[in-house]
């Protein structure tokens, strides 16, 4: 037993605890660096590949989406760069949602379920992008940039922004560009479209999309944990910009047009109108005015719930193009189809003279002239000009209603017309079988006289209208109406050049067109037209009311005004014997209920503007209103 | 036998002594070892700061805190080992009494990082009281073992574990699985180096894997077992649990014989890696510097802990030899743990790696206890003459 001398502890050590414990830190350590071994020596191949996959991404590079120009060069659409705020989920935890969002909303001014929808309607998986809000201002992007671990996922994206120099006077030709919905994306995905992608959603944007949009590139990105750029690694396919438009329309025509039906339309109080300018050989489209409309800039910002409702909510639609995409009743204007169709079935010749009574009477139904005291005897110049109702029951009754609807057809009624711009709809033309296919029954005698005199169950587009004239003017060649002059590569070089379309030859000899254009020279020099015909250059035209909806209490049924002019190539001194009109114009007033025709002083005005005539010959006190009914 | 070597060193002789003599005694190599080890962090801390985008010398980046927290760590270990550690065993019980009162302090007090009560912010500083508890527990046991007249009995073994048992359970109650565990090592490696009975030493190893499945069910929090359990996992979920080590793994295994480079590992810089600056720094420090920068560094570690166990065997006082069998037994058990947990092979349980995790308090307590062992070599040399 040892003594101590105090309690001083003695020693301890144990060699053999001291070994074991050296043993066991050698053996561990030898353990670290077998296993640190195993995996940067025999296993790191795997991991440097896995390390590669890690931080590299094929991301799209976008393409400079193609420009727009009028007809005359002017830009009508532009890309400007702004921010856009978006979101990748994934990088955005469930916890701190609430607050990145409530953040979010008063950054951006938004609300926060809206914030919320778009988040969660996000078409891509959790790791794409999803966009908040586009054109976002400068100082708020940096904000938002600046904040970044306060808002995990939110990353400010610079991207191009539409720029429609003229806003809404052509928002219904251009059309907007919009994000890729839920429902288009899986269809889009192998077309290269990425979920924060934007694409035309209507007018020439959307019908024109393929050429706009041009080719996406890629290049594989070095990024890192939260999924930021750090750097471009390799370029793989450069972005190649999209085509650019260059318009059969030209601004300072749609500004007269607009401006024209503008003019009217506040006279009378009117809601909705058109006016569409073309050229007839070519069936180029020089102004095309569907109003009320929006301003698409709007769209290209990105536009409010608020704001859409009210757009989508409006009685008006105004973002209908009601030139294109509805179709109204089309009243006298209609009568040129039977006036070609009697000529040319030689039911009536230019000669034949028929009694134009004050009314028709059908079995125990009466059908009234709209001047109650007839025309007298009338050839088809009389009554085309004084546009006599009973003068083309009678042809209409001669040619039946399949002829009819034939001679409909021939000038393109009844089917779209092709024009350039999405959503067209075709018009009806009613035949015998078209009635039993929809209707089940035969078109009764009555029918035939309405549809003679475009009352019937025939309805057109403006577009078709003014199509159907155009062929007139240009001697009976049914071309298809195009917005697009030619389309332009990024380098400057024709795509596609520009090439009138036709649709096919009208079935009607020459002269028979001739005598009508003649026909509907005589509607403005029998002043039908009141004083039209004092213009200091040549019009030809037709008018047209056509009645629809409800009787008032007097038993009056509201109409429509449609006014259909071409004048010739010699303004002044040309002659309507040869068809080389190059300038046929149709306004339509919607719901008009005017005195005289406010859609002939439509289209005067837009012709003083065109040609420039420094007297003003408009009669505003033909636009007065109340239900007058005044065919014409 | 002992009896000359057990004489207390009266202060004459303390002030006798040359310092000539103190320096001879003075291990140059555990203080370079040691240095180096600092130095490996330092290094570590400057390429994190890179990532993090900043200029490493600014004020407030990781490497310009770590440069100062070197500088306090320098002044720390030199203090200790000016300071004659024989008064240690006289402060014994005070210093256990301090010790509880920064734990306790903690939890009323502690500032949740990562949800937990771990941090006391002093000033601009956040310091983790846990990290000082450590080294002033090797104190207490090693004084408590030291006045043991029967170092093997089975009374002894029960007021050592009687003394770890309250600040285990505080840091536990933090809760830190991590520090709690080495707590448990340092009582394990002291004991063992005590000469305690084997046999008591395996029925205490029993009890506690007794205690495992109470632990798991009354003591551990969920995303504790949720950590082990990933661990455990043969085929983990990447994106969920597993994520951490998964990308760390990625990191290790990326960098090769060679590494990337430092400041060129991309799992590192494109801040792939969790918590890389302090518990995974060794997933940066294989991502850039490679299997040889491992290499060095476990050299390192291996000469550091050879020099700690060299001390304690030239330590003619069972309180030196104690002592340094703690230090040693925290060292080795942390650097397992720590470097076995990037490399998959032990679980996450957030053990700093000593000297190269970034942390003040580590480093500051890794010092303090380099230094009394110092205080200890010195202080052995009169017998030497």
């Amino acid at each position: 037993m040892t003594t101590y001398l105090d309690d001083r502890p003695r020693p301890i050590r144990q060699p053999s605890r001291f070994i074991a414990f050296a043993v066991v830190t050698l053996l561990a350590v030898g353990g670290l660096t077998t296993r640190l071994f195993y995996l940067q020596i025999v296993d790191g191949g795997r991991f440097a590949t896995l390390s590669a996959r890690n931080r590299t991404v094929l991301e799209a590079v976008p393409a400079p989406r193609g420009l727009i120009y009028d007809s005359a060069g002017r830009v009508l659409v532009t890309n400007v760069p702004t921010f856009a705020v978006k979101v990748r989920p994934a990088d955005l935890p469930q916890a701190q949602r609430p607050e990145v969002v409530a953040r979010l909303a008063a950054l951006l001014d938004l609300d926060e379920a809206e914030i919320n929808a778009t988040i969660d309607s996000n078409p891509g998986s959790n790791f794409d992008l999803v966009r908040i809000a586009g054109d976002v201002d400068e100082q708020t992007a940096l904000l938002i940039s600046e904040a970044g671990f306060e808002l995990p996922g939110v990353e400010i994206a610079v991207e191009a922004r539409r720029q429609y120099t003229y806003g809404p006077l052509l928002s219904q030709v251009l059309g907007y560009t919009g994000p890729v919905s839920a429902e288009q994306l899986p269809g889009l995905r192998s077309l290269g479209y990425l979920p924060d992608d934007l694409l035309g959603k209507t007018g020439l944007e959307s019908q024109y999309e393929t050429e706009l949009r041009g080719l996406y590139g890629s290049e594989s990105v070095e990024r890192d944990a939260t999924g930021r750029k750090m750097q471009v690694l390799q370029t793989i396919n450069e972005a190649s910009p999209g085509n650019s438009l260059n318009l059969t329309i030209d601004a300072k025509e749609q500004i007269y047009a607009e401006r024209a039906l503008k003019w009217a339309m506040a006279e009378v109080g009117l809601k909705r109108g058109v006016v569409i300018v073309m050229n007839p050989q070519t069936d180029e489209v020089v102004a095309l005015v569907s109003l009320p409309t929006y301003d698409n800039n709007l769209f290209a910002r990105g536009i409010s719930n608020t704001d859409y409702r009210a757009l989508v909510e409006d009685p008006d639609k105004p973002l209908l193009n009601h030139a294109t995409q509805a179709h109204y009743p089309p009243g006298s204007t209609y009568k040129l189809v039977a006036g070609t169709g009697g000529l040319a079935d030689r039911k009536i010749s230019a000669r034949t003279e028929l009694q134009t009574k004050s009314y028709l009477t059908l079995g125990s139904t009466k059908f009234y002239d709209w001047n109650r005291r007839g025309f007298g005897a009338c050839n088809i110049y009389c009554g085309f000009a004084h546009s006599s109702d009973t003068f083309f029951f009678q042809v209409a009754g001669m040619l039946g209603i399949d002829r009819l609807g034939y001679w409909g057809k021939q000038y393109g009624f009844g089917s779209p017309t092709g024009i350039d711009l999405p959503g067209e709809v075709s018009g009806i033309v009613p035949t015998n079988q078209w009635k039993q296919d929809v209707l089940g029954a035969p078109i009764y005698p009555g029918e035939t006289y309405q549809s003679g005199i475009g009352q019937g169950y025939d309805v057109v587009t403006p577009i078709q209208l003014i199509n159907a004239y155009a062929a007139l003017a240009n001697g009976g060649t049914l071309l298809q109406p195009q917005v697009v002059h030619d389309i332009v590569g990024p380098e400057g070089q024709v795509v596609r050049p520009f090439e009138p379309k036709m649709l096919h030859e009208i079935d009607a000899p020459a002269s028979v067109l001739k005598t009508m254009r003649n026909a509907a020279r005589a509607v403005v020099e029998v002043r039908h037209t009141y004083n039209l015909v004092e213009l200091p250059i040549k019009v030809a035209g037709k008018s047209g009311t056509a009645e629809f909806g409800n009787r008032d209490k007097e038993g009056r049924l509201p109409f429509h005004s449609w006014f259909v002019g071409f004048v010739p190539k010699d303004p002044e001194n040309g002659s309507f014997d040869k068809p080389d009109s190059n300038l046929v114009v149709l306004a339509f007033a919607y719901d008009s209920r005017t005195k005289g025709n406010v859609a002939t002083e439509i289209v005067k005005y837009y012709l003083q503007q065109h040609f420039a005539i420094e007297k003003d010959y408009r009669l505003p006190n033909l636009l007065e209103r109340g239900n007058f009914y005044q065919s014409n | 036998m002992g009896v000359i070597r057990a004489q207390p060193a009266r202060v004459t002789d303390w002030a006798a002594k040359s310092v000539g003599a103190a320096w001879r005694a003075f291990d140059l190599q555990l203080t370079t070892y040691a240095a180096l080890l600092v130095a490996v962090g330092l290094v570590m801390a400057y390429t994190n700061s890179v990532e993090d985008g900043a200029i490493p010398l600014e004020a407030g980046t990781t490497f310009s805190r770590g440069l100062m927290w070197a500088a306090i760590a320098a002044v720390v270990f030199t203090l200790a080992t000016a300071f004659d550690y024989r008064w240690l065993r006289t402060l014994a019980w005070p210093i256990y009494g301090v010790q509880l009162g920064l734990l306790v302090l903690t939890l009323l007090i502690g500032d949740g990082i990562g949800g937990s009560a771990r941090w006391i912010e002093i000033g601009p500083l956040t310091f983790q009281f846990s990290e000082i508890a450590k080294v002033l527990m090797i104190i207490v046991l090693a004084s408590y073992l030291a006045s043991r007249r029967r170092l093997d009995s089975l009374a002894s073994i029960l007021g050592a574990c009687l003394l770890v048992a309250p600040p285990l359970a505080l840091v536990m109650l933090q809760p830190d699985l991590g520090t709690s565990l080495v707590f448990g090592a340092i009582l394990a490696g002291m004991l063992w180096m005590s000469g305690a009975s084997l046999r008591w030493l395996a029925v205490l190893a029993a009890l506690v894997v007794a205690m495992v499945p109470i632990a798991w069910t009354y003591i551990l929090r969920d995303y504790q077992k949720e950590r082990l359990a990933s661990f455990l996992d043969t085929n983990p979920d990447i994106q969920g649990a597993g994520f951490q080590l998964h990308q760390a793994q990625i990191a290790v295994g990326s960098g090769g014989p060679f590494g990337k480079g430092l400041t060129n590992g991309t799992q590192t810089q494109g801040g792939f890696l969790p918590v890389q600056t302090t518990d995974f720094v060794f997933a940066t420090l294989a991502e850039e510097l490679g299997f040889i920068g491992g290499l060095v560094l476990f050299l390192l570690f291996v000469l550091l802990l050879w020099r700690v166990l060299v001390a304690g065997w030239r330590s003619k006082d069972a309180f030196g030899t104690l002592f340094a069998a703690g230090v040693a037994s925290m060292i080795l058990f942390q650097l397992v743990v720590n470097v076995g947990m990037v490399l998959g092979v032990m679980p996450i349980t957030g053990i700093p790696l000593p000297f190269v995790t970034h942390g003040g308090a580590s480093l500051v307590s890794m010092a303090a206890g380099l230094g009394i062992l110092q205080s200890i070599n010195v202080r052995q040399t009169r017998a030497a003459w």
